[in-house]
């Protein structure tokens, strides 16, 4: 079974000795986990440590296998919020012996009628209850057989030795669970499961009848188990799926550590909306096969639309599909609405679009399940990523009308999208989902778009279109990047050594998400970003970050005359290099002089940005590593993954580890209040493998009052400085947070104490 | 070695507050266990159902909600026959039409119909407004000083308005008051601590700390009920030991699983059946993830849950 990274590194000598090849024991200890490398390439780890390992890593609950690939249990936690759930529960529908054939074949034709897709998965009733109730051996054989044609996999509920056998016969090969054993005929059951290779399911009168069995179960060496905790009545039912998962997850008593059985078709007296009632509750908590009656429409939108929320991963946001919705009836010839595949805006404005009783066709475009703004700041949405969706939806050829309507909290893309789609006509939509009804209704875009194409091909008429060729850095400096100007700010920069321990701040207040810099950016106005440049190196900024935004036109000649502005202004000030644009981080890094530190890039992440690092390698430049994929990590067992995979990828393209600076993603109090210490712990590994940490700090207190913030934020800044946190990127006109900071500095004994330390 | 099971009671416990006035006055909250846990400790009061009246309810296209209401008109009409309603605690009047940009009905004619339902029934009654804030704020206050003495709850009061709906409901009038939020478990403990800075008494206020149907982004809904009651149970923490009363019918109603006509969605089958089952499926989730009260409308739907309540505690 998968054992944890962490646990073993716990057990581990802790050398850091490189002699199993790997360069920390964490790392050597987190490919062990992934089965990437044996646990006796290191001399050092003793045997018992090992027989502990496989001891205390046992999961609670068991992951259970059965069908053609159905995954069962293995969960960690009581509720969603505490990590996440594995696997969704199935749900079932049963067939018996003493139904007639008829009745046999309508129920398995009622079933298979359920199928369809929500959200990229497919609903239907995954797996067929067989019943036998008599002591025909054949006929249960024959009824399993004729479930197993419908293609679902089955659960057979057979406590007669003889039937069991010969359903098994037939039906083998599918996996199927054999829900059989019992108090009474555990013993037989156990072998026939074991002959035939598959699961066993266990039920019995009551809970501690049913702990009994399974204990003799595992006794008997069978620990490929299932429960059927289903009582006398809903009550009872209730409280054995609960106390099972309980007593498996909080006491840690893996005889309950297997999934449950929930059969409402026997506590519900065929009353199809108290099964609906009941299915819903044994949804959230905690069956892992539910049976009902029948699966009619009326059950499965309700009960597959809970399900899919409630197995969504809190960490991971659930996407809809980047495609074309035809909503109201809307053909070739209706106008096209834009937005991201984030599931919560999809609903939101395909809801409000279908209010408007208006042919639309919705395009979402992939943007990695983040709403609007986050997506547009991340670079996940932006014109080149509508155009691939374009153009991997053929839309040029599908949609004969040329309007496209974009969210307006994106109206600044509007230039770019119609640029690099020509021809169409672009609009700004409304900034809310609930303006969208009125909007369409009154079609304001029609007199948009009308003024677009206007627009359009006026440009076409007065710019004949000339050659874009790609001008090379040197070309675009010499052509495209205005001359400095020097003026004199009163602020002078105060250095920085970069071996010293003192705790480096990086001043984030240069970001293109403030329309202020963003004007300033795109008219090379140098007054607004020096006056900011200015106010952060007076309050103490070691460097400062330049956030030029996607930048996807302009990028290099943008960022290249920002480094030269603020470095050739400020004493060569050390700088960060921020945007999603790779080319504008490259021509920023040709201008930028070293004499205070190397150039940050920022950021690299284990995911889609991971060839960041290629780029810092290539550079000589330190990197900022966020440790996460596609979403925030769920534990530091993911965290600590993700930061081994970057840190081997630097490496080996020659880096230095410390060039490497960690990010655990600092996480909002205000939604998150309960991963905060997973955070902090994860920069003391970081900080124990001797690796340096940065991180957004000041997201903890993102929603918080302004009075509030600076006080959050110098109490976290103090226990991440005590966990070995060694920089952040803050405001650094953040007074608390600067005199905490060195303080911090003082008592870690980084920086000699004297009165004036903090002027210093 | 046998199984013992452990009970797992909590020392925090949900405050109970009651509504209405005599033989139907009913009481929400009060348990000190998560939701059904009967085996950890006994449930003192069960979950109650309120039944939804709208001042839109002529409007509602459901041939199972026309053939129970067959003959109704006014308002008072629609909450006698509510009253009789299999499984009904209490009601809720449901103020759609005064939204300014809907009906846009006057506060006088709705306080009219509230005073003289108010009259005519004896279970306890819950207020929801249009949504609208401003006419909300004087609506609830109208209501809630006619309904002087009903000990009615009123549904809700927002950061935005909690000032004077707190002030005017809570205070003035001594009713109830609900505090409303949306899936934010850090507002809803603040917006209490607020209502009690105003000095309204923890057992006047009442929680719907958000609501979805399910398939809805419900996945927000159910963690912050988990949340909250594990805050109120586990932690102690006063400020979320608030019962918590969930308007299902208004979502379950409203998305297209219900709405959608047979003949727009040939394969899903029976409208009526698809609405009842959105319903009972989102009132079961609110239950299991800890609501006191659920707000439904259907009374196919309203028994079945009461049926699972009553099996359940």
């Amino acid at each position: 079974m998968a054992l944890k990274g962490l646990d073993i590194f716990k057990l581990s000598p802790k050398k850091n000795c490189k002699e199993c090849g790997s360069p920390t024991c964490m790392a050597f200890c987190m490919k062990v986990a992934q089965g990437a490398i044996s646990i006796d390439k290191c001399p050092y780890f003793s045997d018992d440590a090992k027989a502990m390992l496989n001891e205390a890593t046992a999961p609670a609950m068991k992951t259970i296998t059965f069908g053609k690939d159905h995954k069962l249990g293995g969960e960690t936690v009581m509720f969603r919020h505490e990590k996440t759930l594995v696997n969704k529960n199935l749900y079932s529908v049963p067939v018996s012996t003493s139904m007639t054939e008829a009745e046999v074949d309508k129920k398995l034709a009622d079933m298979a009628k359920v199928d369809y897709e929500r959200i990229g998965e497919r609903m239907y009733v995954e797996t067929i209850f067989v019943r036998n109730e008599g002591t025909d051996a054949a006929a249960y054989a024959a009824l399993a057989q004729k479930a197993l044609a419908t293609g679902r996999d089955l659960i057979l509920e057979c406590w007669d030795v003889e039937c069991a056998k010969a359903a098994l016969a037939a039906v083998k090969d599918s996996k199927p669970i054999l829900d059989g054993a019992t108090p009474a005929n555990w013993e037989a059951m156990n072998e026939v499961a074991k002959e035939n290779g598959v699961v066993l399911g266990v039920w019995a009168e009551n809970i501690s009848d049913l702990y009994d069995t399974v204990k003799k179960l595992e006794a008997a060496g069978n620990k490929n188990l299932v429960l059927d905790v289903t009582g006398k009545t809903g009550k009872e039912t209730l409280a054995n799926a609960v106390l099972v998962r309980r007593t498996a997850i909080k006491d840690g008593d893996r005889s309950f550590g297997y999934p449950s059985i929930v059969n409402l078709s026997k506590i519900c007296g065929g009353d199809m909306h108290l099964e609906t009632a009941y299915a819903a509750m044994f949804t959230e908590k905690y069956a892992s096969i539910i049976v009902l009656d029948n699966m009619t429409y009326a059950q499965a939108l309700p009960l597959y639309g809970l399900r899919q929320n409630i197995f969504t991963d809190p960490q991971k946001p659930m996407k809809v599909e980047s495609k074309i919705y035809p909503l109201n009836g809307a053909d070739e010839n209706s106008p096209c609405a834009l937005t991201v595949d984030f599931a919560l805006t999809y609903f939101l404005v395909s809801g409000e679009l279908e209010r408007s009783n208006q042919p639309v066709n919705l395009i979402i475009t992939d943007a990695s399940g983040m709403s609007v703004l986050t997506a547009w700041a991340a670079g996940k949405f932006s014109s080149t990523s509508v155009k691939k969706t374009f153009a991997d939806l053929d839309i040029e050829n599908k949609i004969k009308n040329r309007t496209l309507i974009i969210p307006g909290k994106v109206a600044v893309m509007k230039g770019e999208i119609a640029e690099k789609l020509p021809g169409w006509n672009v609009v700004v939509g409304p900034t809310e989902a609930v303006q969208l009804p009125k909007y369409m209704k009154d079609k304001e875009y029609e007199a948009a778009a009308a003024a677009a194409a206007a627009e359009a091909a006026a440009k076409a008429a007065s710019a004949p279109k000339e050659e874009v060729k790609e001008l090379s850095f040197e070309e675009l400096l010499a052509t495209k990047v205005p001359a400095i100007e020097k003026v004199d700010m009163g602020v002078k920069y105060k250095g920085y050594n970069p071996e010293s321990k003192t705790f480096v701040t990086i001043g984030e207040r240069i970001h293109c998400i403030s329309p202020v810099i963003r004007k300033a950016m795109d008219e090379r106005d140098p007054a607004p970003i020096l006056k900011r440049a200015a106010e952060q190196i007076a309050a103490g900024a070691t460097y400062l970050d330049v956030n030029i935004g996607p930048a996807e036109k302009d990028g290099p000649e943008r960022m290249m005359w920002a480094v030269k502005l603020l470095q050739e202004n400020f004493d060569n000030v050390p700088l960060a290099l921020d945007t999603a644009n790779k080319k504008a981080i490259e021509a920023g890094i040709k201008v930028y002089n070293r004499t205070n530190g190397k150039p940050i890039v920022n950021s690299a992440d284990a995911g889609s940005r991971i060839s960041y690092i290629d780029l810092a390698a290539a550079n000589d430049a330190i990197c900022i590593a966020l440790c996460s994929a596609d979403g925030i990590a769920k534990d530091n067992e993911e965290r600590m993954k993700h930061c081994h995979n970057m840190l081997e990828r630097g490496m080996s393209l020659g880096m230095d580890a410390t060039d490497l600076w960690f990010d655990p993603l600092f996480l909002v109090v205000k939604g998150m209040q309960d991963k905060q210490m997973d955070v902090l712990n994860a920069i003391k590994m970081f900080a124990d493998e001797g690796l340096k940490s940065t991180g957004g700090l000041s997201n903890n207190s993102n929603g918080a009052p302004k009075t509030l913030r600076p006080i959050m934020d110098s109490a976290l800044v103090a226990m991440a400085m005590m966990q070995g946190l060694t920089s952040a990127i803050v405001n650094p006109c953040d007074l608390r947070l600067m005199e905490t900071i060195k303080s911090c500095d003082i008592f870690k004994n980084h920086v000699l104490y004297s009165d004036s330390y903090l002027e210093l | 070695m046998s199984f013992e099971p452990k009970k797992q009671p909590y020392r925090g416990k949900i405050n109970a507050v009651t509504l209405g006035t005599g033989d139907k006055a009913v009481v929400i909250g009060g348990q000190n266990v998560l939701p059904f846990y009967t085996f950890d400790a006994p449930i003192e009061h069960a979950p109650k159902i309120g039944v939804e009246i709208s001042d839109l309810a002529s409007e509602w296209k459901s041939a199972g909600l026309s053939e129970f209401y067959a003959g109704c008109t006014t308002m008072v009409d629609y909450a006698k026959k509510a009253e009789t309603m299999e499984g009904a605690d209490f009601l809720c009047l449901h103020f759609e039409s005064a939204d300014p940009n809907g009906v846009n009905r006057s506060v006088a004619d709705c306080v009219a119909d509230a005073k003289a339902v108010a009259d005519a029934v004896s279970m306890p009654i819950v207020i929801m407004g249009c949504k609208n804030i401003e006419k909300d704020g004087e609506l609830f206050s109208k209501i809630a000083e006619a309904l002087q003495g009903k000990n009615i709850l009123v549904l809700s009061a927002r950061s935005e308005d909690y000032k004077t709906v707190g002030a005017s409901v809570a205070l003035a009038y001594g009713q109830k008051v609900g505090a409303e939020t949306a899936d934010d478990i850090n507002l809803a403990k603040q917006l209490n601590i607020m209502l009690k800075g105003l000095t309204v008494s923890p057992e006047s206020i009442v929680m719907n700390v958000g609501t979805a149907a399910v398939g809805y982004g419900y996945e927000y809904v159910a963690s912050t009920l988990d949340r909250v009651r594990l805050a109120a149970l586990d932690q102690s923490d006063a400020d979320l030991q608030m019962p918590i009363m969930a308007p299902v019918s208004p979502d379950s109603w409203s998305v297209k699983e219900s709405t959608a006509s047979a003949e727009d969605e040939p394969a899903w089958g029976d409208q009526e059946e698809r609405a009842i089952g959105m319903e009972v499926a989102t009132a079961s989730a609110d239950l299991t993830g800890g609501a006191d009260a659920v707000i439904m409308r259907h009374p196919a739907a309203v028994a079945t849950i009461k049926k699972f309540i009553n099996e359940l505690v």
